[in-house]
């Protein structure tokens, strides 16, 4: 049990850690909360779906167009939707909520309330320490992997990236120091985004698609995202393994509270907020006075 | 006999009639409480019933998000936890549904001194994501004690507080003029100053000897108690109280309302209320527009943000009324001279726009 | 002067009585969804077939049947189940209401059509507190009858005849004494009891229960509880799956090649897209289900070729509106009239040989459980179809299959 354990939590951990890193990045950097980041990872899983089965394009071209499109469409609805009202927090907040209905509602009117079911990127399994892994899910840890350490280098060795971190910290400076806020929010949003729609591509044939499902993901992320902490992506990591492994261990030791997993996880967010209330690795912000 | 007459006259006349706003409240009003006489259609008996219910539950969020700045993510929890309360009591004890929407109430006062107690050290964003997760776990737990919770099914078999249509719908209406009003009228006192400050900057508040963590608690409280009460009577009027009062997408639903109607205002989500849900119910009834109607219903909430990203009420306020740049009190905008103060307001109006 | 009177009065009249022309039946699904499309399509399959036919005859007259499109998005929200339903009977006018999916949405749908005294025929909500009702407060609750599914308890009395077929199935072919079933319940109220019972009865029927996995009914991963399931060694997982883990349970089980079989309620298995959900991994997943091409009744199969025919998909079993509104042509006909009260009596006493049952009704208006009459059937995917196995003795079925070990 301890390997099923082990294993599950990690490759779980994997799949959340890639919408979570995603979420705290816009988050740290625009303090915008994206209601509609799991709804961007649905967007791009029924893209997806669509280019792979009914357009019949291979797997690789199917991948690369959806995370792109998806992409755009985020940017576009960034300069739409978001940028007009940035200044209202709460216009924000609904607006995001507002954008994720429309698409859920979208969804639901093109392809029905029914589930669907992408073919798996990768068929057969492997043995890993006696449990079973399907190589999808190693796709998924790898892809991850990979994404994340994108991410680093993009953030510490790239001057987008320097940009993107001094705007992070103090926006006002920042402003001042002739970064262009705007473009370096935008581009922010992007990277977001695409790491959400790596997601849906990656995960969703692990998982059944359908109009509903970005409500379930997101109360986890934002679960793990405030666990770890606002705006701290070493913080989303540690919290996405962290809650991984919570829901493996509630699944392994009591199977008849299977069910329950989701409301530990989120026990253990409340918990850890009592005890720091900006999460474990989380930045405490200054009020703009 | 004639002298409480002629001071209820005076305060209308003083009070009400001077600001627009204020009469179209007090028209609205009394159209709400005679609209059985002239129409009493059983339909939109129900879809008003409804509106009222929830438009309680909407102004309880706004006192605690508009006027505290604690935007309270699960505010359904609150609903539910009125809603149970009062179906477990009148189910199982057989106590009456007249006493038991008070102690759901109750209840649900007590969950939100434990709610905002939890919540105390948390601030803005934190708060907002910490608060979603408390329906949910309530959800987890309620599915863990199927006996004595029902499950997914809720509890059923509920009785009505009356039976008539009409009945139920003054109740409800009464229940809501009567409570919103109250909330208001808290939000305009010495309490509601307070709130505002601590919204502003709760150092400065602290600084001032306020003890913000009282107050805190206590609007936690009052917000619980009054979308207790709404929960309570949704459970009896529906005659079932079920998961669904708990669901995230109530929770967010009461945030678009209150958002949209206007933060820190209480009339705005009442507002908010008003117009959406009845409109989404409208759209809901034809065939090829009502599969389509939440998308619809999300396409205006976000052109509405686009225009007013203040919210509704405050945009239409701003229309309506001007703010003396003097004495800061509101005047109908045709007005050439403050009210109060007397200061001039017709070229200030050309240049000046209120926060 | 006399002349227009008269015109006009004879057009009120002819007005009024092509109006009356009409029986009005509500249909109450979520139409947006899989469940309420064939609550549509099976009353829409009944009203043109009556209609048709010439219509009702009531007490001498005939009635055409005229459909009442009630979405009640009970799905996503309660409180819009009750205001379509009040719509339905206020505004639209409806005779007879139809239909109901989500039992909490039916339960409160049941109160607003008992307080106007509508007839209620439900046709795809299980629980049984809403035939409880009827027993418990009978003057009040009278006008709600079931009509699909069979009450949750008596589904507990198909899967266990079921399982032991299967498990004497498995007893031959693996040379075991006692093979290990694995329950998987989603974590609800309907499951509870069948969960208690299956503990119960399982040792009883020479079978042994290695373990019970409660995963929430809208759990999308289901792999620790199917590695611990392939851990305990059991040879049958037991399934009570209503939500959308159904699939993943299919689509996991087939992916890990795991050697047990599935069998028990899997209600997203009874749709024809859950072979294309499960990615077409879900072979030899079975489960209770109410239509196929076999002869249950002599109306099943044409019913099931038409619905084919029409729609392009089987139906399932919120399709059995097609039987709930020929329920109530019998009924009315017999009557002779569409008096709510009078048709009470003339309903509890009626037997009806529909296209998914032959149905009877206890005194809790709840549809009386009978192998070959009302208890289903059960099928299995294989390579893409579902192929029906049991009742063995009815023609048409086939074999069971499992997976080669």
């Amino acid at each position: 049990m301890l390997q099923d354990i082990l294993v599950t939590g990690l490759v779980n951990g994997g799949v959340y850690a890639l919408l979570a890193v995603g979420f705290s990045l816009i988050f740290g950097v625009a303090r915008i909360v994206n209601i509609a980041h799991t709804a961007f990872y649905m967007l791009a899983a029924y893209l997806f779906y669509t280019l792979l089965v009914k357009v019949g394009l291979g797997f690789l071209l199917s991948a690369l167009v959806a995370v792109g499109a998806v992409t755009l469409l985020s940017v576009l609805c960034y300069r739409l939707v978001i940028e007009p009202v940035r200044e209202h927090d709460a216009a924000v907040l609904i607006a995001t909520i507002a954008l994720a209905l429309i698409f859920q509602e979208v969804m639901l009117f093109t392809f029905g309330g029914h589930y669907l079911g992408i073919p798996s990127t990768l068929e057969g399994g492997v043995r890993l320490l006696g449990v079973s892994i399907p190589y999808q899910r190693l796709l998924i840890l790898v892809v991850a992997a990979a994404m994340l350490s994108v991410v680093w280098f993009v953030l510490y060795r790239t001057r987008l990236g320097l940009a993107i971190r001094a705007t992070a910290n103090d926006l006002e400076v920042a402003n001042l120091m002739g970064m262009n806020v705007h473009r370096v929010a935008m581009a922010t949003v992007a990277l977001s985004v695409a790491l959400a729609a790596i997601a849906g591509v990656v995960v969703a044939p692990v998982f059944v698609v359908d109009p509903f499902m970005w409500l379930a993901p997101l109360v986890t992320m934002l679960a793990i995202v405030v666990l770890g902490g606002l705006g701290s992506l070493k913080g989303s990591l540690i919290g996405a393994l962290i809650i991984g492994y919570v829901e493996a261990i509630t699944v392994f030791a009591l199977p008849a509270g299977a069910y329950l997993k989701g409301a530990v996880a989120l026990l253990i967010m409340v918990v850890v907020l009592l005890a720091r209330p900006e999460g474990l690795f989380g930045v405490a912000f200054e009020e703009e006075r | 006999m004639i002298y409480p007459l002629r001071r209820a006259w005076g305060e209308l006349r003083n009070e009400v009639f001077v600001l627009p706003s204020r009469t179209l409240v007090l028209l609205w009003g009394l159209a709400l409480l005679a609209l059985p006489l002239a129409y009493a259609d059983a339909y939109v008996l129900r879809i008003l019933t409804m509106t009222c219910i929830f438009a309680i539950f909407a102004a309880s969020w706004d006192l605690l998000a508009g006027y505290t700045g604690q935007v309270n993510f699960g505010h359904a929890l609150f609903f539910g936890a009125g809603a149970y309360t009062s179906a477990l009591l009148s189910l199982r004890l057989g106590v009456t549904p007249w006493a038991t929407v008070w102690a759901g109430a109750a209840v649900a006062a007590l969950f939100g001194f434990g709610v905002g107690y939890l919540c105390l050290r948390l601030r803005g964003s934190y708060l907002s994501l910490a608060t979603l997760a408390f329906p949910l776990i309530a959800l987890g737990l309620l599915f863990a004690f199927p006996g004595f919770s029902g499950g997914e099914l809720g509890i059923s078999g509920l009785r009505r507080l009356v039976v008539s249509p009409t009945a139920n719908y003054y109740v409800a209406a009464v229940s809501m003029l009567a409570i919103v009003f109250g909330l208001w009228l808290l939000a305009d006192s010495r309490f509601g100053i307070v709130l505002h400050a601590i919204r502003d900057d709760e150092v400065a508040a602290r600084a001032s000897g306020i003890n913000t963590l009282r107050y805190k608690l206590a609007v936690f409280a009052i917000a619980a108690a009054a979308a207790g009460f709404a929960g309570a009577l949704f459970a009896h009027y529906l005659r079932v109280a079920g998961p669904s009062s708990l669901e995230v997408a109530l929770s967010f639903q009461v945030v678009i309302w209150g958002i949209f109607g206007g933060l820190a205002t209480i009339y705005g989500p009442v507002a908010a209320v008003f117009i959406l849900y009845p409109l989404t119910e409208w759209l809901g009834s034809f065939r090829a527009v009502g599969e389509l109607r939440l998308l619809i219903f999300a396409v205006i909430v976000l052109l509405v943000l686009l225009f007013m990203p203040r919210g509704l009420t405050p945009w239409v306020r701003d229309r309506i009324e001007t703010q003396c740049p003097r004495c800061k009190q509101r005047n109908g905008s045709w007005k050439k001279i403050c009210r109060l103060c007397g200061a001039a307001l017709s070229e200030m109006k050309l240049n000046y726009r209120p926060r | 002067m006399l002349r227009s009177i008269v015109a006009v009065a004879a057009v009120a009249l002819l007005a009024g009585g092509a109006h009356a022309q009409t029986l009005k039946i509500g249909i109450l699904g979520p139409m947006a969804f899989v469940q309420g499309e064939h609550h549509w399509a099976g009353a829409e399959m009944a009203r043109d077939e009556i209609n048709k036919a010439g219509g009702i005859n009531v007490g001498g007259k005939r009635m055409q049947i005229e459909l009442i499109r009630g979405d009640t998005n009970e799905i996503q929200s309660v409180s819009d189940a009750t205001n379509t339903i009040e719509r339905v009977i206020t505004r639209d006018k409806a005779d007879f209401l139809v239909g109901g999916f989500r039992s909490e949405a039916v339960l409160a749908m049941q109160e607003v059509a008992m307080d106007y005294k509508k007839l209620f025929l439900g046709v795809g909500a299980a629980h049984s507190k809403l035939g409880a009702n009827v027993e418990a407060d009978y003057d009040r609750y009278k006008y709600w009858f079931r009509v699909s599914p069979t009450k949750d308890v008596d589904l507990a009395r198909t899967l266990f005849a079921v399982l032991g077929s299967i498990g004497q199935q498995i007893r031959t072919e693996l040379r075991t004494d006692m093979p290990k079933v694995a329950i998987l319940a989603e974590k609800a109220v309907w499951t509870e009891a069948l969960v208690g019972a299956a503990q119960k009865t399982l040792p009883g029927l020479k079978m042994e229960v290695v373990g019970t996995w409660q995963p929430s009914a809208t759990a999308t991963d289901v792999t620790a509880e199917l590695s611990a399931i392939d851990r305990a060694g059991a040879q049958i997982v037991f399934t009570m799956l209503s939500g959308p883990v159904g699939i993943s349970v299919g689509r996991q089980m087939g992916e890990r090649g795991m050697k047990a079989v599935a069998w028990g309620i899997n209600v997203e298995g009874q749709k024809e897209e859950f072979w294309q959900a499960a990615a077409g991994k879900a072979q030899f997943v079975s489960t209770l289900d109410t239509y196929s091409e076999v002869e249950m009744t002599p109306k099943t199969i044409p019913f099931v070729k038409a619905y084919k025919a029409r729609y392009n998909k089987m139906p399932t079993y919120t399709a059995s509106t097609y039987d709930a509104i020929m329920i109530l042509k019998a009924a009315i006909e017999q009557a002779g009239t569409t008096d709510a009260d009078k048709l009470v009596p003339v309903l509890e006493k009626m037997e009806h040989v529909g296209a998914g049952s032959t149905l009877t009704w206890d005194k809790r208006h709840d549809p009386v459980w009978a192998v070959g009459k009302t208890a289903g059937i059960a099928v299995q995917w294989q390579d893409g179809r579902k192929v029906p196995f049991w009742p063995p003795n009815v023609k048409g079925m086939q074999p069971f299959k499992m997976p080669a070990r």
